[in-house]
């Protein structure tokens, strides 16, 4: 205790290091590194044994080109503003948890916004209380640009608002709402579907819209403001939202088309394996045949690589993670003692062509 | 029943529509009245997700204002306990006001009051609610709406803790001057730049 003190007694902290750290987090949007810089054993203080100067703080630093950045310079400037200075350091000084400056918090709430980072906003608006505020102020804009026929603009100020949402219920204490597709994925997909026609890609349209919008957006709030909007808007916003949440999706629909036709080559096999036994053939050719009639290379397919000894509800989860609408075109098919995941969702259905999943 | 949350202290007289001198078989007669109701509103409509989670709580509610109401012990010390923090708001809002800087132990005070509050009168008291036998009996609440209810309870919980900290003097961060004028443009300005880029 004493070391810990004497070495304490001998710590300067550079008031300069500390204000570019504070303008990195503000610009960097990171509310965990901002807290960490005002918390008691931040490197801030003079009170405490940890330094700026030692390696693992040095991401809390800006890097060269950052320093010469206007928005960097900006963000330096408020930090430095006279009166949110002065409240700073009387925060450091001080041996308690430190009050937040909230003309930063703002910037930095914005600031994460800007750069997708929608927990770290939402965590920062909750603080200053204009969470919800700021919430219904995104959807309120994004709405005005669906009224105005610009549907990229309105599904981003969805997408902001969605993702400045809170979880109350989270324990054990309130946490933002993270987008954990995976998880949404296995809840869709959690009763096997005895009837084929009962499968999610199966639905009429407007039902598939309340549950896809629902489960994309994470909210389903959210998701029924939209209800009333006629159904070609729907799709409109539904499309621009996969395209927005996931960049590889062209690149999922070609695999999602030749697994169908894999599925189709499939069951051509299945019918014509009876004509098979009894016939001998080489040993290549036994296995290769094996590997042929192997169910399990539908879900491979349709993933993109092999899960090895996966369950259907692994291949589930890593598809919903890697491209979150495709839970939404999938069903579970039992084959035998297995079960496996397979492409499924209705010739006609306006989603699935919107998406480029079928022909139309 | 609307009118309960409306300062964050769950209030179950008015969930009952009675008022504070009401006697237990008042109460009683209260509970089962409103929960029949109740039942037969759920029995005529389609249950969606978003409606089972508005009648789990509805039901939690009902069963806990009977819990606590009917028992006197029960009663007194969560209305004592409600005052008391009603009562403690009021001086630290005030104290704050006024310009005091030693207002950090009221607050903790406060803070970890209302905490125990909700926690020990609203999720834990309407969990035991769906446990006694007279609730059971009207309600029909069993294991299964447990399991869900704990979720909501914890949702709802939490909510009526931010509706309550929502009006409280800023302590973690400075109090904002937020210019509602700007927000909508920083909005406005986000949207744009984010569509450009």
């Amino acid at each position: 205790m004493a070391a810990r003190t004497a070495r304490a007694q001998e710590k300067k902290v550079n008031p300069d290091l500390v204000a570019k750290a504070l303008a990195k987090s503000v610009l960097d949007g990171d509310i965990v590194n901002f807290r960490l810089l005002l918390r008691p054993f931040s490197p801030a203080r003079v009170d405490t044994t940890e330094r700026f100067e030692t390696e693992k703080y040095a991401y809390l630093l800006p890097d060269p080109e950052m320093e010469g950045r206007a928005d960097f310079q900006r963000c330096l400037d408020s930090v430095r503003r006279p009166e949110t200075w002065a409240h700073i350091q009387r925060e450091l000084a001080a041996n308690r948890p430190a009050q937040l400056p909230s003309d930063l918090l703002i910037a930095l709430g914005d600031n994460a916004v800007r750069a997708g980072k929608y927990t770290s906003a939402a965590q920062a608006y909750e603080l200053l209380r204009i969470r919800r505020r700021m919430q219904e102020e995104y959807f309120r804009q994004a709405e005005q640009a669906l009224d105005d026929g610009d549907v990229p603009k309105a599904v981003l100020g969805y997408r902001i608002a969605t993702g400045l949402g809170y979880n109350y219920a989270a324990f054990p204490e309130p946490l933002p709402v993270v987008p954990e597709f995976q998880t949404r994925a296995l809840m869709l997909h959690g009763d096997y579907p005895e009837d084929p026609a009962a499968t999610i890609g199966m639905q009429a349209p407007d039902v598939f819209m309340r549950t896809a919008l629902g489960y994309l957006l994470l909210d389903a709030e959210a998701s029924a403001r939209l209800e009333e909007r006629p159904l070609a808007i729907r799709l409109e916003f539904l499309k621009e939202l996969v395209r927005q949440q996931d960049p590889e999706w062209t690149a999922f629909t070609a695999r999602y088309r030749e697994t169908v036709a894999l599925m189709q080559q499939f069951g051509e096999q299945m019918l014509s394996a009876g004509g098979r036994n009894g016939k001998t053939g080489t040993l290549a050719d036994e296995i290769e045949a094996q590997r042929r009639d192997d169910p399990r290379r539908i879900p491979e397919h349709l993933l993109g690589r092999a899960i090895e000894n996966g369950e259907w509800w692994q291949y589930l989860k890593d598809l919903a993670y890697c491209h979150p609408a495709a839970a939404l075109f999938v069903a579970r098919q039992a084959i035998g003692d297995l079960e496996i995941l397979v492409p499924r969702c209705a010739a006609d259905s306006p989603a699935a062509r919107a998406l480029g999943l079928v022909d139309g | 029943m609307a009118q309960d949350e409306d300062n964050g202290y769950v209030n179950y007289f008015e969930i009952l529509n009675l008022d504070e001198t009401a006697k237990p078989g008042e109460v009683r007669n209260a509970y089962r009245r409103k929960m029949k109701d109740l039942v037969h509103e759920i029995a005529q409509v389609e249950i969606t997700e978003e409606r089972r989670t508005h009648y789990l709580l509805e039901i939690a509610k009902l069963n806990a204002s009977f819990y606590v109401l009917r028992d006197n012990d029960l009663r007194n010390a969560y209305w004592t306990e409600r005052n008391r923090l009603i009562a403690l708001e009021k001086q630290w809002s005030d104290a704050v006001a006024a310009g005091r800087t030693d207002t950090d132990q009221l607050r903790r005070e406060f803070d970890s009051g209302v905490r125990d509050f909700l926690a020990k009168y609203l999720e834990e008291a309407m969990l035991d609610a769906g446990r006694d036998r007279d609730c059971v009996e009207a309600s029909n609440w069993n294991a299964a709406h447990e399991r869900h209810a704990y979720r909501i309870l914890r949702h709802y919980r939490q909510s009526l803790y931010q509706k309550i900290l929502e009006r409280l003097p800023y302590y973690e961060v400075t109090l904002p001057v937020v210019d509602w004028d700007e927000r909508r443009a920083a909005v406005a300005a986000i949207m744009a730049t984010r569509k450009a880029g």
